[in-house]
């Protein structure tokens, strides 16, 4: 209860009232937050385009704690991501990668790492030149940081050690087989896909990002889709505008 | 809510399902209602069954209209060279309360929001196409908001119009007259200086 301050990146608004806006933050100190913004709706809101989806800032907020909404003080800017909007295929990654931390974290679980990673793959994304290999990055830390790293040495179903032909990704890992058919929504993968996602995850986010992936650029970004959709329970929907956008420019190798 | 007169407790249930209001306003509104005459809430009733009954979406523009083709499309005083594409009805009302614009509008109805899983299929861009193939627009103003959903909708479209030939524009984003550069945030600055003119 009280006065509080983080740094926070805005995950999401919706309007409340006449000129009002709840607004989703992944903040440092409290991880994901709402808050309500007063008159933030108004041309001459105080708030001006602190507010938009995507802007990290300097959050100060009142906890009334008499409600799970949090009354928005201030938010001042600290970097705006506004490169994200002058690209669809950026735009898209970004949505992708704030839905998979707005979907796979609650409330008020404070998680530094994944703070971290999400301004990290924010700000490359800004510049990169293949949005996906950032999202793909973004995705395999990810699973990592939540605790749902896949286990690449064994089969996940009956502990036969790999590498075996014709592996599968499911729910827990790799899976060999006749595992990936008894379990039924693992997804194929390659073994330079199996390899991939190992080097993705050992080496520095830096490498990560300069590692060229090629064709496997592709494959991941489809596992990794198939894979957050499974812990999120249903397919992102941020899936659906990048296929439709992609229509118009069609980037090879992008997620399905 | 037992302890109300069904009639009562319908209403309060109705009411709470319009955007912004909650079971305590709700309450509020239904026992305001019962302290009006008879005429008004006829009057309140009628209206909302009129509107439900008797507006449609124009065929030609989108807007919303009691005909088919709205007045805006019908009118052929207005320039039908430049078309101003918007996002909702009310976009439109806040455009002609200006007085400046004499052209046709286009509504798309929403605007892209990935977070939302809202992709052009969802919007009316195809009919927008369909309009554009007529060959009667030489300019599109995108007047879509200028926020992460109207700026992602109005460079959807920029890349889409591009291969027609036609002027694309884009409407001003910066200060509103009557603010303060000091209470300017830096993205509303940029976009201000990016978006300056020559004077005198």
């Amino acid at each position: 209860m009280g006065l509080g301050r983080s740094a926070a990146v805005v995950i999401g608004s919706f309007p409340i009232g006449e000129s009002d806006l709840v607004v989703s933050f992944y903040s440092r100190e409290h991880g994901k937050i709402r808050g309500v913004a007063k008159a933030a709706r108004r041309a001459r809101s105080r708030f001006g385009g602190a507010l938009e989806l995507f802007t990290l800032g300097e959050l100060v907020f009142f906890d009334t704690g008499r409600s799970d909404l949090l009354r928005i003080d201030h938010f001042d800017i600290v970097r705006p991501f506004g490169g994200l909007r002058e690209d669809l295929e950026a735009l898209g990654q970004a949505a992708w990668i704030v839905e998979c931390v707005t979907r796979l974290t609650a409330d008020h679980d404070r998680h530094v790492a994944l703070y971290a990673l999400l301004v990290r793959s924010l700000r490359a994304l800004e510049t990169a030149d293949r949005p996906v290999h950032v999202a793909v990055c973004f995705g395999v830390r990810c699973l990592e940081v939540l605790g749902h790293r896949p286990r690449l040495d064994v089969c996940g179903g009956c502990g036969r050690a790999y590498p075996f032909a014709r592996p599968a990704l499911g729910a827990g890992g790799v899976l060999c087989e006749r595992c990936a058919r008894e379990a039924g929504d693992a997804t194929p993968i390659s073994p330079g896909g199996v390899a991939a996602l190992e080097r993705l995850r050992a080496t520095s986010w830096e490498e990560a990002l300069a590692s060229p992936l090629g064709r496997l650029e592709g494959e991941l970004a489809a596992l990794l889709e198939a894979h957050m959709s499974g812990l999120i329970g249903q397919p992102t929907r941020t899936g659906r505008f990048v296929r439709e956008v992609r229509r118009l420019s069609p980037a090879p190798g992008g997620r399905p | 809510m037992a302890y109300y007169p069904e009639p009562v407790a319908r209403l309060i249930e109705a009411l709470q399902r319009l955007p912004g209001v909650g079971p305590k306003t709700a309450q509020r509104m239904t026992f305001f209602l019962l302290k009006r005459p008879v005429e008004e809430v006829r009057e309140l009733a009628e209206s909302l069954v009129a509107v439900k009954e008797r507006i449609v979406y124009c065929g030609t523009c989108f807007n919303v209209t009691d005909q088919d083709p709205c007045r805006l499309c019908a009118d052929p005083a207005r320039d039908a060279r430049v078309l101003c594409v918007v996002e909702e009805p009310n976009d439109l009302l806040a455009m002609e309360r200006t007085g400046e614009f004499r052209g046709r509008y286009h509504v798309l109805l929403g605007a892209l929001s990935p977070l939302d899983g809202i992709g052009p299929d969802d919007l009316k861009v195809r009919e927008l196409l369909l309009r554009l193939e007529q060959g009667e627009t030489a300019e599109v103003i995108l007047a879509t908001n200028p926020n992460v959903e109207g700026e992602a909708t109005a460079l959807y479209l920029a890349k889409l119009l591009r291969p027609l030939g036609l002027r694309v524009t884009r409407i001003a984003r910066g200060l509103p007259v009557g603010g303060d550069l000091e209470y300017a945030d830096q993205v509303t600055l940029s976009k201000a200086l990016e978006g300056r003119r020559e004077i005198g």
